[in-house]
């Protein structure tokens, strides 16, 4: 926050100067990386398994194939496998997720198994979107989306913001925990880092009601993120749930969303 | 003789105490020949009033024999009676000699003369220029304010933080910043003491600039190791800064307008030649200039910091003298009406000494020390206030005890009552957050020393000394315990008074000199240390919202084993100086956090924290010259520092952000003719160790980068060349008054170089399928110029 604050002073005094320089990094043996979900909608769902690359090379990242992936309702023991739809891609066929069900993943891969665990929490519905315009440091006008919504009395929700701007996934990460809100209602503003809204933009937001182990993950991975302006200091990887050192996240979230046109 | 001196002191339990102390030291100089007989008085400077720290005085015909005034002017010399020559003696002022015929106490003030700076005349005082190889301390650096004056800084401002950070073992942490890390340590592990008021947060705008206005500044001495016994409470260094006493003869305004601030100060008699007083204040305007933007964002940002000193003494007799001193400082950044912080030091010293007899000397001090900041949002519906503090009352008494010409005792008690509020949320009705107050954190840090100063041989110096700590937890408050995960596995409740936890240590301190010949020594320290207060800070650098959390029934107070050896030698009658120390340093109960650690309005803020060890070692050289037209030094440092911290890099140990390889200042200052001063400085070190990405994977469509080892990368190598030129103009008398004059026009960063302040690794905005390392840098090639003046 500070080091941003201090750029963006310097900056606009004319005190600064940023360029693009060459870093001989290490490189590092690839890592598995998992990203799984499951919601309270009716829906097929997808296990998504790629290899981390150095980085210098391209943001092409191998997928892994021929891996076992289950996922398990343990509230009532119903197992689900998926098949590999596409390289690295692991699909079901369609079932719909229980809030308060815990749902263990397990994928075995390269002859690894990995596992991981999610409870789903209990919906919490969005109640409306709306719009602020902001004037940033560097005098650029934006737009940015509010979500409001009733924060339930009790200690311990947890929420996760997704943008789709004219259909595409804007890449930010908004969590919100309601550790100094609880019991609020809710009007948080969603600031974009990089990507503007545009009046008359069709925008889709969704929100899901996540747990803290998933919570965490994200809280952490915004750091490190390619489209972040708040990299940490002393970087790490993001805590993740899933067991036996592979990266990404297993999440079972609830989802409640609206869309509108951006005013 | 001791005892006899001793009933008068005899009020305190504790005073008591440390007598027996006192009498189990080996102490050869109790047995008497002959009858002895004290001088003492206060030195000051003739023509100011103002009274020298650290002057020294000898007796041609004892060489063994040699006292320095204390931080109030204050010395006293015994030896048996006789007829003696008295040197007095301190750098920048002729010495003094005075004939002395010593057959009773003799009261005798001395006023010394700045020495008449002759450009074509090398003055060599006789002796004395000699400090570095004869006294026992190590590890200390002073600088002269000629020497903080003529140095070149940043926009110009004068700024005695950054100026000793151009001194070997204390490093610059960056621009941008005005922390510094001493032999290893954390910028928090310094003691920053005005007028021997702890300074919180010594920084002004986010750390471009120290809180000390160099105007009001008489002395700074810094203490890297061997610290003496009677400092206490940071792991890695004491930086004890004392402000002006202002003019007791005469009345004077000075002041200066600069690139970014101004500055303005009075200084005079209360009573002629009885007491005087010091003002001085200092605000930027740089926020001036962006009201007269025509962008309405960037006129409603403001950014600028004030500061005021004030001092005032009053000599009441021969015996007793009083000082008052405060300091409040604040600093104000708001971008428009949506977001502001202020935050800011203020602190209150009264001081009382007490000229007991001529060889017994105390001080009373009662100490208020302040910091606290405010943060205002106030974003669509949301109207968050948010305040922290941190507030200590300090009452201390030290006592110095001038045993013999060879002998000196140091003793004293003190203790801090800290009372910190971590956090106080308020909300409007409106707000997505709760108000919040966060329970206040209250302890109490109390400590007794001793140390004796003493030269058994001629050539043979010893200080040492113990320091007994007690630092206890107070209710009223939850205090809580918890698992190795975090969570909360027990609570307990005590009422307003209760000791929830104390923790006693004691800090054995000695150093020796073993002088080899007129111009060399060898010198060997041990010192521990040890810190009660940890600064919680989850940036790179000192944040104004960094949480300072006391040492609680988690959290263990922090220490450090220093030893270090040194050799000094002086050449050319002590023109040239030489200092070359090694030391090792190992810390424990070293402190940092958790990934992902919440500290902010965090009630269980000491879950998220992790513990873990720490070591330091390296060689410092320093090659100065004194005197002459050309002055100034080369300081070398080859260190090392590593922390072993349970839960990170797999528990391995890992170089400290702080590790610096090589660390080299350059410092020339030449008076090139009576009206201008050249000068420059350069500097280069090894980048800091910081933690880069190894790879990089995609997470929800994002590219998210892998990391495999903390620090296991280093920024570029810094270095930067500074210069200025100070132009004085002509003495001219105006009313009876002298009215001086001069321009300083500096350049910081002469050869543009571009330092990397921090570099972010992120998407090619241009190519989607890459990723880049983007480096900032700050600062290239500022020139500035300053008016001073004063009469």
């Amino acid at each position: 926050m500070r080091v941003k604050y201090i750029v963006l002073f310097a900056l606009l005094a004319g005190y600064a100067c940023k360029k693009v320089i060459q870093v001989d990094l290490k490189n590092a043996a690839s890592q598995i990386v998992i990203e799984g979900e499951v919601t309270n909608h009716t829906q097929t769902y997808q296990v998504k398994i790629t290899k981390t690359v150095d980085f210098s090379a391209d943001n092409t990242f191998p997928p892994v194939s021929g891996a076992t992936v289950r996922v398990t309702d343990s509230s009532t023991g119903h197992t689900t496998s998926y098949t590999e739809s596409s390289p690295g891609v692991y699909t079901t066929t369609q079932f719909t997720g229980v809030p308060k069900h815990i749902y263990n993943l397990l994928v075995i891969a390269e002859g690894k198994e990995y596992r991981a665990t999610s409870v789903m929490p209990l919906p919490v519905p969005l109640d409306s979107v709306t719009f602020a315009r902001n004037t940033d440091l560097s005098n650029k006008q934006s737009i940015n989306a509010i979500v409001n919504f009733q924060d339930p009395p009790g200690l311990g929700n947890y929420y996760q913001f997704t943008e789709y701007r004219n259909g595409r996934l804007l890449p930010n990460i908004f969590v919100f925990e309601d550790r100094l809100s609880d019991g609020r209602y809710i009007r948080q503003p969603l600031f974009n880092d990089s990507s503007y809204l545009q009046r008359g933009d069709t925008m889709l937001l969704k929100m899901y009601c996540i747990d803290k182990p998933v919570f965490d993950y994200f809280n952490t991975l915004i750091a490190v993120t390619g489209s972040s302006n708040f990299q940490s200091a002393t970087p790490a990887n993001p805590i993740s749930n899933i067991s036996n050192g592979a990266l990404g996240y297993f999440s079972a979230h609830t989802v409640s969303e609206k869309e509108l046109i951006v005013y | 003789m001791l005892y006899r001196s001793c009933q008068c002191a005899s009020y305190s339990a504790g005073i008591r105490i440390l007598f027996v102390l006192i009498s189990i030291v080996p102490a050869p100089f109790r047995t008497q020949a002959q009858q002895k007989y004290s001088v003492n008085g206060t030195i000051r400077d003739g023509r100011t009033g103002e009274i020298l720290i650290g002057a020294t005085v000898n007796f041609l015909e004892i060489p063994r024999a040699g006292s320095a005034s204390n931080s109030y002017g204050f010395y006293s010399i015994t030896a048996p009676a006789g007829k003696y020559t008295m040197i007095v003696s301190f750098t920048g002022y002729d010495p003094d000699t005075l004939a002395l015929d010593l057959h009773k106490n003799i009261l005798l003030a001395v006023e010394l003369s700045s020495a008449n700076t002759q450009l074509t005349q090398v003055v060599v005082s006789a002796r004395k220029r000699d400090e570095n190889v004869t006294k026992p301390l190590m590890g200390v650096q002073k600088l002269t304010t000629s020497e903080i004056r003529d140095i070149p800084v940043l926009f110009g401002e004068k700024d005695v933080l950054k100026t000793i950070q151009l001194l070997p073992g204390i490093q610059f942490a960056g621009d941008g910043n005005s922390g510094f890390y001493v032999r290893g340590g954390g910028s928090d592990q310094n003691l920053i003491l005005l007028d021997e008021a702890t300074v919180y947060n010594p920084s002004h705008l986010l750390g471009f600039f120290s809180t000390f206005n160099s105007d009001a500044i008489k002395d700074i001495t810094v203490y890297k190791g061997g610290m003496p016994a009677e400092y206490g409470g940071r792991l890695a260094s004491v930086v004890d800064i004392k402000m002006n006493d202002g003019n007791s003869k005469d009345y004077h305004i000075g002041g200066g307008i600069g690139l970014i601030s101004s500055r303005l100060n009075a200084e005079g008699p209360i009573v002629k030649d009885k007491g005087s007083f010091s003002i001085s204040a200092r605000r930027t305007y740089a926020d001036l200039f962006l009201k007269f933007s025509s962008d309405s964002s960037v006129k409603n940002n403001s950014l600028y910091f004030y500061d005021l000193n004030v001092k005032a003494n009053y000599t009441f007799d021969e015996k007793n003298r009083v000082y008052l001193s405060g300091y409040f400082g604040r600093d104000n950044l708001a971008f428009g009406n949506t977001f502001g912080i202020d935050y800011g030091n203020a602190t209150g010293t009264i001081r009382w000494n007490h000229i007991y007899n001529s060889r017994l000397f105390s001080n009373t001090s009662l100490i208020y020390s302040d910091y606290s900041y405010k943060i205002r949002i106030n974003s669509n519906n949301n109207d968050i206030n948010i305040t922290s503090r941190i507030r200590d009352l300090n009452l201390k008494e030290d006592w110095q005890y001038f045993l013999n010409a060879d002998s000196k005792i140091d003793f004293g008690v003190g203790s801090i009552h800290h009372t910190i509020s971590p956090g106080v949320i308020s909300a409007s009705q409106t707000s997505s957050y709760n108000s919040l107050t966060l329970q206040n954190k209250y302890s109490l840090e109390s400590a007794a020393y001793v140390s004796h100063e003493w030269s058994p041989a001629e050539k043979i110096r010893f200080n040492y000394g113990l320091r007994l700590t007690a630092f206890s937890v107070l209710g009223p408050g939850n205090f809580y315990t918890y698992d190795t995960a975090g969570n909360t596995i027990d609570s307990a409740h005590y009422n307003s008074g209760r000791f929830v936890k104390t923790y006693t240590n004691l800090e054995p301190r000695w150093s020796a000199s073993v002088q080899l010949n007129e111009t060399s020594s060898v010198k060997v320290s041990y010192t521990r240390n040890t810190q009660v207060l940890h600064l919680l800070s989850n940036s790179t650098s000192a944040d104004p919202t960094d949480l300072w959390m006391p040492s609680s029934n988690n959290i263990k107070p922090e220490i450090a084993d220093q030893v270090a050896l040194g050799y000094y030698r002086n050449f050319r009658d002590n023109q040239y100086e030489l200092s070359s120390e090694v030391y090792y340093k190992d810390m424990r109960h070293q402190i940092d956090y958790k990934n992902g650690a919440q500290l902010i309005a965090n009630e269980n803020v000491e879950s998220q924290l992790l513990y873990g060890k720490g070591r330091a070692y390296g060689l410092e050289l320093f090659f100065k010259k004194k005197v002459g037209r050309f002055t100034g030094w080369v300081s070398y440092t080859l260190s090392r520092t590593e922390l072993k911290i349970d839960g990170i890099n797999r528990n391995d140990w890992y170089p400290a952000k702080q590790d610096r390889t090589h660390d080299i200042s350059l410092v020339g200052i030449y008076k090139a003719s009576p009206k201008w001063t050249v000068s420059a400085t350069w500097v280069y070190y090894t980048g800091n160790a910081v933690t880069f990405p190894s790879g990089k994977y995609q997470v929800d469509g994002q590219t998210a980068f892998y990391y495999t080892e903390r620090n296991g990368y280093r920024m570029p190598a810094y270095h930067r060349m500074d210069v200025a030129a100070t132009l004085q103009g002509r003495k001219r008398a105006v009313k009876s008054k002298r009215f001086e004059s001069s321009w300083t026009f500096s350049v910081y960063n002469l050869y543009g170089r571009e330092n990397a302040y921090s570099i972010v690794f992120q998407n090619n905005p241009d190519d989607p399928t890459k990723t880049q390392a983007l480096q900032y840098a700050l600062f290239r090639f500022i020139p500035a110029v300053t008016y001073n003046f004063k009469f």
